[in-house]
C-alpha cells in the first residue's frame, strides 16, 4: 500500500533478519534459502507478539543482488505475506553483516490488546542469537520519538572525527543521547536502530566499546547496512533512533 | 499538532531539518518508499534527479493527504538516492515543497533502488489528525 495508518497503541518494531541459523552460519540455498529463513524467523517474532502477516504496518527489505531478489526472492516473501501489502520500502545496498548475506528485513507491526497494565518496552529474543540487540521490541502506549539520522556533526557545524571512526561513534552516541534527553528519554528509550556505514568491517572494529557504553546492555532492535555514501563526504556513519517515552 | 518538536543546544542537525519529532496524538502513518512514477505508472524524468524528486514528493504528498494529512505532518524522512552528486538537486526540489523546517531527516546514498531507471526514493511517517 502507499501508506499505511494505525492507532498506535501498541506497536512492535523487528531488528533487521537475515537468513541465519541461530549459530550465525548462513542458511544454503542462495536467495530463496535466505530469503525463507528471513521470513521464518519474523514469523516467529510475529508470533511471540501475537501477531500475523497480517498486522504488518511497513516492511524494508535490503538486497544485495536486485536481480537474484526479482527471480527468486519474491516468490519466498509471497509464501508468507501471501495477500497481505504493507507500507513497503525496498533498497539494494553494498553489503549487509555477512557479505554473502543477500537479503535483510525489517518490519513495523501493528499489535492487537490494550497498552494499560504493560511496561512501556517489551525487549525480547525467539533465538539466543548472542548479539547486542533484541530481535523484537513492543512499545506499548507512551510517544513515539523519531530521530533524525545523527551523524558526528559538533554544535558549530563542523564534523567531529574525520576519517576516525571511533570519534565519529563517539560523537553520534554523543548527540543522541542528547537528543533523548532532550526529549524525555534515556539510551534505554531507544527502540529501534539504523546504522548506515561506509564500512561495516571498520564500524566492526572501533565502534563496539562506543556502543556498549552508550545502551549498556539495554539494547534496541538494530539493523546494520553498508551503503554508497551519506550526505557529506567526511561521514563515516549515520545512526537513526526510533525511541519510545512515557 | 499531534507531534512535537525536539531540539538541544547541544546537538544540532547539520541542515535545515529537525533533529527530533515526539508523537503526541492522532494516528501514526507510514508511507511507502514513493518513486518518480505518475498515475499510470510511467517513470517521470528518466535521468533528472531533480524532475524525479518533484515527482516523488508529489507523489508523496499524495499519500499524506488521502490518509486526510498533508507535507505538515511528516515527523521522519528518510530520503535515498543512487548517486551523491544528485543531492543538490534533490535538496533543492525538498526546498521547493516544505515551508521552513524538514522533518527529522536521513538521506543515504544507496547502490540501487528497485528499478534502475529510478535515482531517488522518499518515504515517511506522519502522525495525522485522527
Amino acid at each position: 500500500m502507499p501508506g499505511v495508518s494505525v492507532n498506535p497503541s501498541r506497536v512492535l518494531f523487528t531488528a533487521g533478519l537475515t537468513g541465519r541459523t541461530p549459530d550465525g552460519k548462513l542458511v544454503p540455498g542462495g536467495m530463496a534459502g535466505q530469503a525463507h529463513r528471513t521470513f521464518e524467523r519474523l514469523q516467529a517474532i510475529l508470533g511471540h507478539a501475537g501477531a500475523r502477516f497480517d498486522d504488518i504496518v511497513k516492511q524494508l527489505v535490503y538486497v544485495t543482488d536486485i536481480d537474484a531478489y526479482n527471480a527468486s526472492g519474491r516468490a519466498e516473501r509471497a509464501k508468507f505475506f501471501g495477500s497481505t501489502r504493507p507500507a513497503s520500502t525496498g533498497l539494494v545496498v553494498r553489503r549487509l553483516a555477512d557479505p554473502a548475506m543477500l537479503i535483510e528485513v525489517e518490519l513495523v507491526v501493528d499489535l492487537a490488546g490494550a497498552p494499560q497494565g504493560k511496561p512501556l518496552l517489551e525487549k525480547y529474543n525467539v533465538e539466543d542469537h548472542g548479539g547486542n540487540f533484541y530481535q523484537g521490541v513492543i512499545v506499548n502506549g507512551g510517544r513515539l520519538l523519531y530521530l533524525a539520522g545523527q551523524v558526528a556533526n559538533n554544535p558549530d557545524g563542523t564534523v567531529a572525527g574525520t576519517g576516525d571512526w571511533r570519534r565519529q561513534a563517539e560523537k553520534i552516541y554523543e548527540n543522541i543521547g542528547h537528543v533523548l534527553r532532550a526529549a524525555g528519554g534515556t539510551p534505554a528509550s531507544a527502540v529501534k536502530e539504523t546504522t548506515w556505514v561506509l564500512s561495516i568491517d571498520s564500524w566492526r572494529e572501533h565502534s563496539p566499546p562506543v556502543r556498549r557504553a552508550f545502551y549498556n546492555g539495554d539494547y534496541p532492535a538494530s539493523t546494520l547496512v553498508e551503503i554508497a555514501g551519506l550526505a557529506q563526504p567526511e561521514f563515516l556513519v549515520e545512526i537513526e533512533v526510533i525511541a519510545a517515552v512515557a | 499538532m499531534p507531534f512535537s518538536t525536539i531540539a538541544t543546544p547541544e546537538a544540532k542537525p547539520v541542515a535545515n531539518y529537525k533533529m527530533a519529532t515526539r508523537m503526541e496524538g492522532g494516528r501514526l502513518l507510514y508511507v511507502s518508499g514513493q518513486v518518480a512514477w505518475d498515475a499510470n505508472g510511467n517513470i517521470v524524468g528518466k535521468g533528472d534527479a531533480r524532475a524525479q524528486a518533484r515527482q516523488v514528493l508529489q507523489n508523496l504528498r499524495g499519500v499524506l493527504q488521502a490518509a486526510g494529512g498533508d507535507l505538515k505532518d511528516l515527523m521522519k524522512m528518510t530520503t535515498y538516492i543512487t548517486k551523491v552528486e544528485d543531492r543538490p538537486a534533490v535538496a533543492e526540489a525538498r526546498s521547493e515543497v516544505f515551508q521552513g523546517e524538514l522533518p527529522a531527516s536521513t538521506l543515504i546514498v544507496v547502490k540501487s533502488l528497485f528499478h534502475p531507471d529510478f535515482l531517488v526514493e522518499v518515504e515517511g511517517i506522519a502522525a495525522v489528525a485522527s
